[in-house]
């Protein structure tokens, strides 16, 4: 029981980072129909700028303030990334063949990934151990660690926030009137452009958020990490039902769940695969994942 | 039918390719002959994706299937490498068929998304080293050369000739998948799948037709693959791979066979030009991908069909 609830504890930590990177995927699904392959990437630059904030800051500030302006600074320059990444890779594309939009995001892919190894170099970079402060909670035999506690309530933070963002205002009610029919958002006097630029902004700093948590939880970062933690997050993404706030919220939760019990009981070698088994099955009896896709298919 | 222009064409292009092994150094002549392999394994992944119009990410599986069942086969098993060529021709099929018939009516990306998945499944399995016949991580090595009739194609020349041969008989069951009903229910199933699905096209079957016959063709690649290098390794099937295979269809212009061909090499042989810029490269390479697909985003050399006027086409 102990070793169950203790996984449980590892699973939703894990599974709160793959769902604030799954949101990057499924808003930018739900409004461009275009998986963003560059995403993950974005995710492992974050890790890399927060890295570099980190060692400039250190021991200048106290630890609360340093983690307060490493996050508020990466989330900016991240979602300045996305601005960039939007205008230079997908804004052009927006009228060419699905699949050049898909190329060209498995370009801008390669170029943020090798971009960061030119930059910091093939080898992995480790966060300093200690920045937050390395305290365990002992409740009857689980351990739940600061840092596990802070990835929670942040993301849940984060996760409640974007949820009444995106159904309760202005700008929220127009990303969802994008995702169901853009040629008429537009008739109605939305600004297109506007709504997606704010779409990227607003994944590609969820993401850094998940980039950083990778950083300060497992703390070895490498420049192609983005690669492993993109594909395990857009599987949580599908198994939510891509383009679903919501469902992606809950497929990542899921995710690192089944991911946490499979290293637990079974073996961390097959983890991968049978994440992909998972997604599979659901993709064969539940094509639009477990809360089922937003925008419904036109003959 | 072809025309006289493009068979001098084409003529020109395999002439070119059967003088050249006799003016390049040893290194360039290996480039090259795992550049004709993967001409072979991109112009199948384009009968699944360019012709057909389904996502398939996952390509390298079949590649994978084909090598590793000759590297087996020979290896484990000890039969001789032509009795192994059947075998790694057939067993994509079936895989093809088992793996697609369950997705085959999902959407684009989600059948994207779930042969991503079996690629990886399928590395994992040869990594994880299942049944203790795939090697592990590290493959298998020293598998025999080919014997045809007394004649050994163990020399790089020979390899580069048996690569150069696959690739001749590729485009030849593509020449005629072109003009034949298959070919016609392909092209009418990517156009418009319902309404090709109201004048009585089963496009169930013939999707499943263009996965099987496209696992068979990266099959026999993977034989000739295994043959090349003597050995497999897993990181040769890899998702990357995959990802590799289908770049170069979109890049290239999918369902246009010199298209993909320029495609293999816009995505494999330049970079190997540029060695010497080691990582940079793929930076640079990124940024070549998305400006090719800006401002062609059709591919490089976009297929035409017939002489219908341009106006007519664009949607």
């Amino acid at each position: 029981m102990e070793i169950f609830l203790q996984q449980l504890v590892n699973g939703l930590t894990i599974g709160s980072i793959y769902a604030l990177v799954a949101l990057g995927y499924t808003m930018v699904y739900g409004v461009l129909k275009l998986i963003n392959f560059a995403h993950g990437d974005l995710v492992a630059l974050s890790a890399y700028i927060g890295l570099v904030i980190i060692m400039q800051l250190a021991g200048v500030l106290s630890p609360a303030l340093l983690i307060l302006i490493t996050f508020i600074a990466t989330m900016i320059i991240t979602a300045i990334g996305g601005i960039v990444l939007e205008r230079a890779a997908y804004r052009p594309l927006r009228k060419a063949p699905r699949l050049s939009a898909v190329v060209s995001a498995l370009g801008a892919s390669m170029v943020i990934e090798n971009g960061i190894m030119l930059i910091w170099g093939p080898m992995p970079k480790i966060y300093p151990a200690s920045v937050v402060p390395n305290v365990n909670f002992d409740l009857h035999g689980v351990y739940i660690s600061l840092m596990q506690i802070l990835v929670l309530v942040i993301s849940l933070v984060l996760m409640v926030a974007l949820y009444l963002f995106v159904n309760r205002t202005k700008l929220g009610t127009a990303m969802r009137a994008c995702a169901i029919d853009q040629d008429a958002a537009r008739l109605m006097g939305i600004d297109v452009d506007k709504v997606i630029v704010t779409t990227f902004v607003i994944g590609s700093a969820l993401g850094a958020v998940g980039g950083l948590f990778i950083g300060m939880y497992y703390r070895g970062i490498t420049f192609n990490m983005g690669w492993i933690y993109g594909l395990n997050a857009f599987v949580a993404a599908i198994i939510g039902g891509i383009g679903n706030i919501p469902g992606a919220m809950l497929g990542g939760m899921l995710l690192g769940i089944f991911n946490a019990f499979i290293s637990g009981y079974i073996s961390s070698s097959w983890s991968m695969a049978l994440t992909y088994v998972l997604l599979i099955i659901i993709m064969i009896f539940r094509p639009t994942g477990i809360l089922g896709e937003r925008v419904a298919e036109k003959v | 039918m072809m025309n006289t222009k493009n068979a001098v064409y084409y003529g020109l292009f395999f002439l070119v390719l059967i003088v050249l092994p006799f003016f390049l150094t040893s290194n360039w002549i290996s480039v090259m002959t795992t550049f004709l392999i993967y001409s072979v394994v991109s112009l199948s992944q384009d009968i699944v994706l360019g012709r057909a119009g389904m996502f398939d990410m996952g390509h390298a599986i079949f590649f994978g299937l084909g090598a590793y069942s000759t590297a087996i086969l020979n290896m484990v098993y000890g039969w001789p490498i032509i009795a192994t060529i059947p075998v790694a021709i057939v067993l994509p099929i079936i895989a093809s068929v088992l793996l697609a018939a369950p997705i085959i009516h999902l959407r684009g990306d989600y059948l994207l998304v779930t042969t991503i998945g079996f690629n990886i499944v399928f590395t994992q399995a040869l990594k994880n080293n299942v049944f203790g016949i795939t090697g592990g991580p590290n493959g298998i090595f020293g598998v025999e050369p080919l014997k045809i009739l007394g004649i050994t194609f163990a020399s790089q020349k020979s390899i580069y000739f048996l690569a150069f041969f696959v690739l001749l008989l590729t485009l030849a069951i593509i020449h005629n998948l072109e003009t034949s009903k298959p070919g016609r229910a392909l092209h009418y199933l990517n156009l418009d799948s319902l309404a090709s699905e109201c004048i009585g096209i089963n496009t169930r079957f013939y999707r499943l037709y263009a996965f099987a016959l496209s696992a068979a063709i990266a099959g026999l690649a993977g034989v000739v693959f295994t043959l090349q290098f003597s050995a497999v390794s897993p990181g040769a099937f890899n998702f990357i791979q995959s990802v590799l295979f289908f770049t170069i269809v979109l890049v290239g212009g999918p369902s246009s066979i010199p298209g993909v061909l320029l495609g293999t090499f816009f995505m494999f042989v330049v970079p190997e030009m540029f060695r010497q810029f080691a990582e940079a490269r793929y930076l640079v390479f990124g940024v070549a991908m998305i400006l090719i697909m800006i401002w062609r985003p059709k591919g490089i050399w976009p297929v035409k069909f017939g002489r219908i006027p341009n106006y007519i086409t664009k949607e």
